[in-house]
């Protein structure tokens, strides 16, 4: 177990977001496995990360990538077996590194014998365990989620000769949260993870747990009730377990999540990641100013979590259509891109290969107030393969080296679970952990030295933060304090070089030091401070006053 | 006169400029005292460069003469920026929303060259003026910007839905003579609201015309005329009727100085351009044909009639340096008839242009004294238009109106002749 | 007696002829500075004029607007008139420094009054001269402004304000000469007081309509525009 008791850790933690399956295969079957990824617990400690997020790794017949789970309390054979997982967060766990998994809640597989069960007939025991119609008019305008493949919530069940409700895919139909025994068993599968010492969960699909008539169907009051209850039974019995909500809502629909600091530990913030791209390529700091403002509090146990990229696609749901189109217009002007009212691209081509960008974006990441998620190979700057159908496109095998199946695995390179990245530009030759790691320069040197920067301040993390609003709106510029720490960022969203003049007077006296190199810079006095900043630059002061 | 360039730009007005860093569309507002007009004005704009220019970088630049009702602050508010709390997701951008107080006198000279700088530091691809009285529509953002931002046109002049008896010193005289001499029939010389590319912001800059008007004045006819005479493209675009509360001069003398004034002052300047030119350009003219409003209206015509006739008769020993013996007594004969009987004929007038035109080039006497006497004179042209066109219909004053720039085309070999003796 | 006469006669002749014989040389002299003195004249007259054309000087009185006053006043060009000036000036000096070498002493004095005398002529000249001008200028200007604004009598006001400006230059003009000061002084007031009384008693009277709707255009805009708009509704622009 991790050292520090903190019962706030998660504001403290640089998540790294892994795929078992993609990161590294141990056996020699084309498939990452726990084995493979316990051996790589060495490069991630050295990376920095102290959070492990595992996307889901249970018995699943694979339809949605494992998000459809036929049992709850095993270890898909693929990634290997219950100890392998044991093995692996102890060691983990000896690393400092803490372990978060998922938590599919809203819906099982219907391969899962539950569902095979309830399915069978109206007086089985398991019958209400899931949401059955005669009828699909039921909670009609409830609108769809997946709407490149789905055409309605309503599938029709051949074997039951009736209709269940599913919010995802078809063959993930939604568990029943009205049904007692229903929380109750949810209760004992994370009771059974706790117990084996994982550090919290990452609950996904919250929203949709529970329906009714007239609605929308998503952040019903009954929903946080569900939380609610298994939040209580967590403090009470797990004390500093996390969980995270996956809520893909506008912020005002977000803060009730967190309650009164008795639902949520955290939530991903994800009106906020598409703005910074929007930002970046109009070269003004609006659409992130303007959506932090918006932003509500939250209580000071809660913690918000940022991210720029995960295995879905960039979720362009809680934008504006005008916004929405301008995002396709210039991240994704292939049409083959853009899935389910998002871009499936990972951060590297998002932004055209560009390391200033990359070190922009996740100097905002690293700065924003929130505790950042990277996901696993954006800190190489892997690139992604559109061809691969839905989002697997971003799910491609890790790239270690430039040799046989680029040190993912050691089977033959058209076994492999998934296709390597192959073009001059992206392909594992090119991109990988062991050139990086033998140029000082690389990527993967400088992620390891922001996350070193950001650790060595807890004012990122906890810290409050106001902007400043500079007249030139290609400068983002804001103040994080916590109690006598003051650091502020300055970022230039542009292309070209930026002067800005900042109304730093109320810190007047206070000598600003650059916080990668050190350096000191010139102190605030009554005039406003004066930067200047090459393209996409940004810097990281800390405020001194001597 | 250089030191007065340099100081166009005050060092606050540079300082947001380099903010704003570079656009692709500039809105320039001229104000002195406009608060009553300027906010809707302003929002009008904002809401038409959001509705047509969405993800463009755009501003608005507000040149004030130095208002004391508050303009300048109505201005400011209407900025969209992140710093006030505003809720407005529809906007993509920051839109700057800024105004300034340019050195000098109020003059609308001062306020286009310091918008006309601005554009230039900004590196606007298309720009547009908008007066602040006029009956802006969110639509003229397009109609004026677009020609110049994506289809390459330079000046792109208004037509207005005019009544048929408004603006007879345009009808009757800068319309008609610019055409026939620049071979260019922009209906509006002198416009208000007009766009424009920032190649031609940067040409206009350059041009030395800014330093001779030391007053400012007809600078929009300036403009005009510096893009025909530049070999610019120029488009029309019918923008619907003109504001009625323009900030026109009340005094005829004083908008005959700002625009006569500077058309006779231009022939000089561009002799070699207008000299050379037999025919008309084609210009393209987008939107519905101007029409022409026939609504009554109320016009003291006796009073004109007795202003020509009292002005050629006190003014003989002036206009006898001025005009030809024959022009003279043709005007002498007409001061004397009855009332039903007065016309100022198409040819007469245009004889009576070209020859003051000359006398202004030759400066027979101070060139101001020569725009004065000419006031009395137009005002008889104005009575034997309004007596003309009592009954006529829309079509049939444009008809007239042809005809009279045929006349001065016609005609136009007399001038050069009077020229250059 | 015969040869008292004679004698007289002969000592007059010789007085002459002495006073002849001292004058010639003097007289040669005269007429070489004269001479001498044309030339010079001459000569400072084409260099000026070389210089001016070198420095454009036409084009920049043009751009002064001297040019302008000089035509209008039937004048030559301002280089023509400079160089006619120079030319006259040092002709005339070095006629009146042969003069002087006569020795003719009152003369001498005379000649020295007259040089003291040629500045405050120049000075008189000048007033006159531009008193024309202003006159002609403001007269016309009067006319045309109250023309335009269609006030009664406007040559009345026209010819008024000339001979106001007129009578303004000449008094100027003999004052600085010098001659009868006071007289003229007089006279000046006189005339101008009883001008200026009289127009005040015409105005203020007569003209209490006027100087109403020149307070009011002042101090009231909006009630005159309102009474400027009952009037028509024509807008030339």
């Amino acid at each position: 177990m991790p050292t520090e008791t903190d019962a706030l850790w998660y504001k403290d933690a640089i998540i790294y977001q892994v795929h078992v399956r993609a990161f590294c295969d141990s056996n020699g079957d084309g498939i990452g496995d726990f084995r493979g990824l316990e051996q790589k617990l060495g490069y991630l400690q050295d990376l920095g990360i102290n959070t492990l997020w595992l996307m889901p790794f249970f018995p699943s017949p694979l339809r949605d990538d494992g998000y459809d789970i036929a049992d709850y309390f095993s270890v898909h054979p693929n990634y290997g077996t219950l100890e392998d997982f044991k093995s692996f967060l102890d060691a983990a766990h000896q690393r400092k590194i803490r372990v978060i998994i998922e938590m599919v809640m809203n819906h099982t597989s219907d391969q899962h014998p539950w569902f095979q069960e309830s399915r069978k007939s109206t007086d089985n025991p398991r019958r209400d365990w899931y949401v059955w119609s005669d009828t699909d008019a039921r909670y009609r305008g409830v609108r769809i989620i997946f709407v490149d493949t789905e055409n309605s919530n309503w599938a029709w069940d051949p074997i039951s000769k009736t209709h269940y409700w599913h919010r995802f895919f078809s063959h993930q139909p939604d568990l029943n949260f009205d049904n007692p025994v229903v929380r109750q068993e949810m209760w004992n599968i994370m009771k059974f993870w706790l117990e084996m010492g994982v550090d919290g969960f990452r609950l996904d699909a919250v929203p949709y747990l529970v329906e009714r008539e007239g609605t929308s169907c998503e952040n019903l009051p009954e929903t946080h009730g569900v939380i609610k209850e298994l939040r209580a039974k967590l403090d009470q019995y797990f004390p500093g377990k996390m969980l995270l909500a996956e809520a893909n809502q506008w912020p005002a629909d977000l803060r009730p999540y967190f309650g009164n600091g008795d639902e949520f530990h955290m939530a991903f913030h994800f009106p906020l990641m598409p703005r910074m791209f929007m930002g970046l390529k109009l070269e003004d700091r609006k659409p992130i100013t303007e959506i932090l403002q918006q932003t509500p509090n939250i209580p000071d146990v809660c913690q918000w979590c940022l991210f720029l990229r995960n295995h879905d696609e960039l979720t362009l749901e809680m934008v504006t259509d005008m916004e929405r189109d301008y995002m396709y217009d210039e991240y994704a002007r292939d049409k083959s891109m853009r899935l389910n009212l998002g871009i499936r691209r990972r951060l590297a081509p998002l932004l055209d290969n560009d390391r200033r960008r990359i070190e922009l974006m996740n100097g905002l990441l690293m700065s924003l107030p929130g505790t950042p998620i990277i996901y696993y190979g954006d800190e190489i700057g892997m690139g992604d393969n559109v061809y691969l159908g839905d989002r697997n496109g971003v799910r491609t095998p890790m790239q270690w080296d430039g040799g046989w199946d680029a040190g993912f695995s050691s089977a033959d390179p058209e076994s492999l679970y998934a296709a390597l990245i192959l073009n001059p530009i992206y392909g594992y030759q090119v991109v990988n952990v062991q050139s990086q790691r033998r140029t000082p320069h690389s990527l993967l040197s400088w992620m390891r030295r922001i996350i070193q920067v950001r650790k060595s301040s807890a004012v990122f993390g906890r810290g409050s933060i106001e902007f400043l609003y500079p007249e030139n709106h290609r400068i983002l510029a804001y103040i994080r304090r916590l109690g006598g720490e003051t650091v502020l960022a300055v970022s230039n969203l542009s292309n070209s070089a930026q002067a800005v003049e900042l109304d730093l007077r109320r810190y007047k006296g206070n000598i600003l030091i650059e916080m990668f190199g050190r350096n000191l810079f010139p102190r605030i006095g009554d005039l406003p401070y004066l930067l200047t900043l090459g393209p996409y630059q940004f810097y990281w002061f800390r405020l001194r006053r001597l | 006169m250089r030191l007065a360039e340099e100081s166009i730009l005050s060092d606050q007005l540079l300082r947001q400029l380099i903010s704003v860093g570079e656009v692709d569309v500039l809105i320039g507002l001229p104000t002195h005292n406009n608060a009553e007009t300027v906010g809707q004005v302003v929002q009008v704009i904002r809401a038409g460069l959001l509705k047509y220019f969405p993800r463009e970088r755009t501003a608005i630049l507000n040149a004030d003469g130095g208002s004391h009702d508050g303009t300048q602050d109505l201005v400011q508010a209407a900025s969209i920026s992140d710093a006030r709390n505003s809720h407005t997701l529809q906007a993509l951008r920051t839109m700057h929303c800024f105004s300034s107080r340019y050195p000098g006198e109020p003059s609308t000279g001062t306020a286009l060259r310091t918008i006309m700088a601005a554009a230039d530091l900004l590196r606007a691809r298309a720009c547009a003026v908008i007066s602040p009285e006029s009956n802006v529509a969110p639509e003229w953002m397009e109609v004026l910007v677009r020609p110049a931002y994506q289809q390459d046109f330079d000046f792109i002049a208004p037509v207005y839905c005019r009544h048929k008896f408004e603006g007879l010193l345009v009808t009757n005289l800068l319309y008609p003579m610019t055409r026939a001499l620049y071979g260019c029939p922009i209906r509006e010389p002198y416009a208000a609201d007009f766009g424009f590319s920032g190649r031609l912001a940067a040409h206009f800059l350059t041009e030395d015309s800014w330093q001779q008007d030391v007053s400012g004045r007809g600078a929009e006819l300036s403009l005009t005329l510096a893009a025909i005479a530049g070999g610019f493209r120029l488009q029309q675009t019918f923008l619907g009727p003109k504001g009625t509360a323009e900030r026109q001069p009340a005094d005829l003398v004083l908008a005959m100085r700002q625009t006569v004034g500077t058309l006779f002052a231009s022939l000089g300047r561009y002799f070699s351009n207008w000299s050379a030119i037999t025919e008309d350009q084609a210009v393209v003219t987008i939107g519905a044909d101007n029409q022409v409003a026939t609504h009554p209206m109320r016009v003291n015509r006796k009073r004109l009639l007795q202003m020509f006739r009292n002005g050629v008769g006190e003014l003989e020993p002036i206009l006898s340096s001025i005009l030809s013996h024959g022009t003279l007594e043709e005007l002498k004969h007409f001061a004397s008839v009855q009332e039903e009987e007065f016309q100022y004929a198409d040819e007469l007038w245009v004889k009576t242009v070209y020859e003051f035109a000359a006398s202004y080039q030759h400066a027979v006497i101070s060139r101001n004294h020569i725009i004065q006497a000419l006031v009395p004179l137009f005002r008889g042209r104005a009575y034997s238009f309004l007596l003309r066109n009592r009954e006529t219909s829309g079509v049939e004053v444009e008809q007239q109106i042809e005809n009279l720039c045929q006349a001065f085309e016609r005609l136009k070999p007399y001038l050069l002749e009077l020229w250059k003796k | 007696m015969r040869e008292m006469i004679i004698g007289e006669l002969s000592q007059t002749t010789q007085d002459i002829v002495r006073g002849f014989a001292h004058l010639l040389p003097r007289l040669l002299v005269m007429l070489i500075i004269v001479g001498v003195g044309l030339l010079i004249a001459y000569l400072l007259k084409a260099i000026l004029r070389s210089i001016l054309r070198l420095v454009k000087f036409d084009r920049l009185s043009e751009n002064a607007g001297t040019a302008q006053l000089l035509t209008q006043a039937a004048l030559p060009s301002s280089t023509e008139l400079l160089g006619r000036l120079v030319f006259w000036v040092s002709w005339l000096a070095f006629i009146l420094v042969g003069i002087n070498a006569l020795g003719i002493v009152s003369l001498q004095d005379d000649i020295i009054t007259f040089f003291l005398f040629l500045p405050r002529l120049f000075v008189a000249v000048l007033i006159l001269f531009f008193g024309m001008l202003a006159s002609s200028f403001f007269s016309r200007a009067a006319l045309l402004a109250a023309v335009n604004a269609n006030l009664p009598s406007a040559r009345l006001l026209s010819y008024l304000l000339r001979t106001i400006i007129v009578v303004l230059a000449i008094s100027m003009a003999f004052e600085e000469l010098g001659v009868a000061e006071r007289t003229i002084l007089a006279a000046f007031s006189i005339v101008f007081g009883a001008l200026m009384f009289g127009l005040a008693i015409a105005f203020g009277l007569g003209g209490q309509h006027l100087a109403r709707e020149a307070l009011e255009r002042r101090f009231s805009r909006e009630r005159f525009i309102q009474e400027k708009k009952k009037e028509d509704e024509l807008s030339p622009l």
